[in-house]
């Protein structure tokens, strides 16, 4: 970032300093008279000290308005930002917030908020998401209120679609005889939060210190209350630098503990009477689980019912190997079901429906005709119209607006008082087939994980069931996927709140690596061992995002799934090509990522990480994998670059 | 002879839910297949990008959806011919123009000459 200039002319600082010269030479005569007398008593080895070291030394404090100020706009800031218990202020340095960033370490002793070094904005706020999301609470991040914003836009907008809260600051100088020429200039918006007022919940630009401590603790309020989301604050530089002129008359406001919206009690009585009597209950939750009390009441819920559940992962909801987890039946669930609770769930449509991408594009429901559906989730409570990550309209039977996690233990309760012992044991015998239906899921899961068992490139089953051989025994914690890489959920045994938190919201592709960093940055201080599957074009995006894992010590084991292209693109080129008969041979042009193949493992050592590989014979995974763990367990951050086949 | 809708119904149950049909008697309609040659099978199966979505060694993968395994597939030869010509999914359709007949028998003999599945038992890491 181009630092502020300091230049000759008519500013503020200009200002003072006319109306001060004056009284600073007269100050500084005395001064270099007596360094002058101090001279002769020098020793000769070390050159004496100057008039301005000696002044330093043996005067008190100038008072030089010019040169000097005991309070800032900036100190204060951080002690706004310290009521609130925010742990981490991610940055990438910008001159714009050298006030806040100066008070942050000098200030706030750089704790609480303790300044995170990114070498991008956008590795700033996705380290946000991953960390809000493993926490349960936000950190903020700090950027230039132009370009710097313009950088982190794709992160807001990712967190934004999932429904997790960033504080969002961005430098800017409001009042534009304040700015100096050139860089100030073209990075000073009239309304710098305009170009994320579309993805973000709320945003203001304070003009005083008080309006700064009231709408900070309006924004941290609006972030966390369901649905969740990110904010932004324009921050006046002048208003981080300058002296505070009213000190006596500041005051940080409050911040009262947030009750989510839980649903309306009838609506969830009218809920559980359908589930209750209905053949096959199934439910479907997405962004369910906010605290791990989420994936407790889930359970409760289902194994009340005894019915099918359909993890859309959003967050970790469900156990993946409780027997009542149907997610990798998910046809056969949805055509059986005759009553659904979709709880939090994003896409409804999109779930309910199959939907044909050739050349005409169709569709046709997945569900029956008969089927009942009730919706539970605050998604609808704040929508926005330009971006359309709200999907496609479904009819609804029930809707409920109400934050899931918090309207389960009303919905247990109705669902039980509605249940009989005839209820009962039908609930039961559904249990038991549930049961056996998703102990064969799992035998064929393994069976599927042995095809290509010993081929190379690595086939992603290998990857995954290499890499949870080294792990299951730990405290293990896995924050990041690759594309439809569904692996570790039909083969991993989750069934802890935090070995899941989900995937990026928005698709934005440059999400995983460092959201993946900012949960293992939470992850730290609970000493678990996080693991990320990363695709290798994923991490091209943000590849420095190694640099800060180095930097701060953060453990993390990072798995490149290096299939050489960004696949997904490369096999959509690939049904184009076929619609016109033309052959595929060129489609790998602008899809893949070889000549040269990129070596990932010297990229992470060159970021000061562990690296090893690439690893593209299945037998050397083993001992690699053992190697990079045992780096993580001892508090470095390690890279595996494996060599796999597509999928 | 099977009809359109049988083959498409034994495809989607594949795409679903692996192999979901009578072994028996797919197995016979696999010996039913015409003679195919596997080298040949290979080169097109690789070069006409089979392996994008289903992988080199026919393991499966995913594309918009899960996208089936196809080594040693118990599918019939009628069922993957009609899927490459007018497919159930969103996979694309290869005209005779880019896919002969005789091809999708060398395709077929590949996937039969694949390796197929193993015992997991035998595999002790997905035991875990």
């Amino acid at each position: 970032m181009t630092k502020r200039r300091q230049t000759p002319e008519a500013n503020r600082r200009n200002f003072l300093k006319s109306a001060t010269l004056v009284g600073a030479a007269a100050v500084a005569a005395p001064v270099t008279a007596r360094a002058q007398a101090a001279a002769p008593h020098a020793k000769p080895k070390a050159p004496p000290p100057g008039p301005r070291q000696i002044a330093v030394e043996t005067q008190a404090p100038s008072i030089d308005p010019m040169y000097n100020q005991s309070t800032s706009g900036g100190d204060f800031m951080v002690d706004v930002l310290k009521t609130l218990d925010i742990d981490y202020l991610a940055i990438n340095c910008a001159s714009s917030f050298r006030g806040l960033h100066e008070a942050v370490l000098n200030h706030g002793n750089n704790t609480k908020p303790e300044i995170i070094t990114c070498a991008h904005e956008e590795i700033a706020v996705h380290m946000g998401q991953g960390y809000a999301k493993m926490e349960g609470r936000p950190i903020a991040m700090a950027c230039h209120g132009v370009v710097g914003l313009q950088h982190a836009t794709m992160a807001m907008y990712n967190a934004w679609c999932d429904r997790v809260p960033i504080m969002v600051l961005g430098g800017n100088i409001m009042e534009a005889n304040k700015r100096a020429p050139g860089a100030e200039w073209v990075h000073s918006g009239v309304d710098i939060n305009s170009i994320v007022r579309d993805f973000t919940k709320w945003d203001d630009q304070p003009t005083t210190l008080q309006h700064f401590a009231e709408s900070t603790v309006r924004a941290y309020k609006i972030a966390t209350t369901p649905p969740m989301g990110p904010v932004m604050l324009s921050l006046d530089a002048e208003l981080q630098e300058n002296p505070i002129a009213d000190a006596e008359s500041l005051r940080i406001p409050k911040l009262a503990r947030v009750v989510p919206p839980q649903g309306d009690a009838g609506a969830l009585a009218e809920a559980a009477k359908l589930l209750v009597a209905a053949q096959n209950p199934l439910i479907i939750c997405d962004r369910v689980a906010r605290t791990p009390d989420g994936m407790a009441h889930l359970v409760e819920l289902a194994e009340t019912l005894q019915c099918a559940v359909l993890d859309l992962q959003g967050r970790m909801n469900f156990p993946s190997r409780h027997p009542l987890n149907q997610t990798f039946r998910r046809s056969v669930v949805l055509n059986q079901a005759d009553v659904i609770i979709a709880m939090e769930v994003n896409d409804l449509w999109g779930t309910l429906n199959n939907f044909r991408d050739q050349i005409v594009r169709t569709s046709h429901p997945a569900i029956k005709p008969t089927t009942k559906t009730i919706t539970l989730g605050v998604r609808d409570l704040y929508l926005k119209s330009n971006y359309q990550d709200f999907g496609r309209y479904q009819d609804v039977d029930l809707d409920i607006a109400g934050d899931a996690q918090a309207s389960l233990p009303a919905l247990i309760e109705a669902v039980k008082r509605q249940t009989d012992d005839g209820r009962k044991a039908a609930f039961a015998a559904r249990g038991k087939k549930l049961a056996d239906a998703h102990a064969q899921a799992v035998e064929r899961a393994k069976s599927d994980a042995t095809l290509g068992w010993d081929a190379s490139p690595i086939t992603t089953a290998r990857m995954c069931a290499e890499v949870y051989a080294q792990i299951k025994d730990e405290d293990w914690s896995l924050v990041g996927n690759t594309i439809r890489n569904t692996w570790p959920h039909r083969l991993w045994d989750f069934k802890n709140p935090h070995q899941w938190n989900g995937v990026s919201g928005g698709a934005g592709v440059g999400y995983n690596a460092p959201a993946s960093l900012g949960a293992a940055l939470a992850n730290k201080r609970h000493g678990r061992l996080t693991v990320t599957f990363n695709g290798d074009g994923d991490l091209m995006f943000v590849p420095q995002t190694l640099w800060t894992a180095a930097h701060h010590r953060i453990p993390i084991l990072y798995v490149v799934h290096n299939n050489r292209a960004w696949h997904q693109e490369y096999m959509y080129l690939q049904a184009m090509a076929a619609r016109h008969g033309r052959g595929i041979e060129n489609t790998k042009i602008g899809t893949t990522i070889t000549d040269p193949n990129v070596d990932y493992a010297t990229v992470a050592r060159g970021f000061g990480v562990h690296g090893e590989g690439p690893i593209v014979d299945p037998k050397d995974l083993a001992p690699a994998l053992s190697r990079a763990v045992a780096a993580v367990k001892s508090g470095q951050p390690a890279l595996v670059d494996v060599v796999t086949d597509q999928r | 002879m099977m009809t359109r809708t049988m083959l498409r119904t034994l495809f989607a149950a594949a795409a679903c839910t692996a192999i979901a049909v009578g072994a028996t008697a797919v197995s016979v309609r696999a010996q039913d297949a015409p003679k195919g040659d596997v080298a040949r099978g290979k080169q097109i199966y690789m070069a006409d990008g089979c392996f994008l979505c289903h992988g080199r060694v026919g393991q499966g993968g995913g594309y918009n959806a899960p996208v089936p395994p196809l080594a040693k597939t118990e599918l019939p030869y009628e069922a993957v011919k009609m899927q490459l010509r007018t497919p159930s999914d969103d996979m694309p359709a290869y005209s005779s123009a880019v896919i002969s007949d005789e091809q999708i028998a060398d395709i077929y003999a590949y996937l039969q000459s694949l390796p197929g599945r193993r015992d997991p038992k035998s595999i002790a890491i997905l035991n875990n």
